[in-house]
């Protein structure tokens, strides 16, 4: 079957997939996460700034702090893990 | 994080309207101006839209959002108006008006606003896509 795209845009490429080589602590990996959302935070800081000097559009803004907001709840999440993890190997009767 | 992308791709179409309607605004204002700083009557002005592929994974290059490209000025002849009264009559009696069509530019304003109501819907989707994939974590 013929189709008009490329059927490998549709694999995940999420940035949670363990990366391959050396193996990632959950210090390193929290950290990262919390880089990548913070990064999403300034850009909406910035979006605002911007609206209220007038060289942004307003849907502009509004989308920039979407972004911050999904990022932020996703890093909740995945500190929800990480922490249930490290309780669950705190629990490890020694 | 690739619904990302849609949301940019939404913005795309949202600032594409908001040019369109600008245009339309510009063109509503004017539909009785005779007076222009290139001389001459207002002429009436549309956009052209252009779409680009969009995201970052050059694999999505089908992913297009769309641009406004240009500005183009609408050719059509000025009506002419009886009217000796105007200042800008000529010897005749004769006054030039600007080719905006009232009826034409409203309905283009109103497609205008479905359209962008329309990248609005994509937006708040891809958001709530997202909010809805990382209930999966619960």
């Amino acid at each position: 079957m013929k189709v008009g795209f490329d059927p490998k845009a549709f694999e995940p490429t999420s940035p949670l997939q363990p990366r391959r080589g050396r193996p990632q602590d959950f210090a390193r990996v929290l950290k990262e996460a919390i880089k990548e959302v913070n990064q999403l935070q300034l850009e909406a800081d910035r979006a605002v700034q911007d609206l209220a000097l007038g060289k942004a559009d307003l849907h502009t803004t509004m989308i920039a702090l979407e972004k911050a907001e999904i990022s932020f709840r996703l890093m909740m999440q995945i500190r929800n893990k990480i922490i249930k993890a490290y309780e669950e190997v705190m629990r490890m009767p020694l | 994080m690739d619904i990302f992308t849609i949301m940019e791709v939404g913005a795309s179409a949202l600032s594409a309207q908001r040019a369109r309607i600008e245009v339309i605004s510009s063109n509503l204002a004017n539909i009785h101006t005779t007076r222009t700083p290139e001389g001459g009557p207002y002429r009436r002005r549309d956009v052209v839209f252009r779409s680009e592929p969009f995201g970052r994974d050059p694999s999505a290059r089908w992913v297009q959002g769309v641009r406004v490209i240009r500005i183009v000025e609408d050719g059509r002849p000025f009506p002419v108006v009886y009217d000796p009264g105007h200042p800008d009559a000529d010897e005749r009696g004769f006054v030039r008006m600007p080719n905006v069509d009232l009826v034409e530019e409203i309905t283009n304003m109103m497609l205008a606003a479905r359209s962008y109501e329309a990248a609005l819907k994509v937006v708040a989707t891809a958001r709530e896509m997202a909010l809805r994939t990382l209930e999966i974590g619960r």
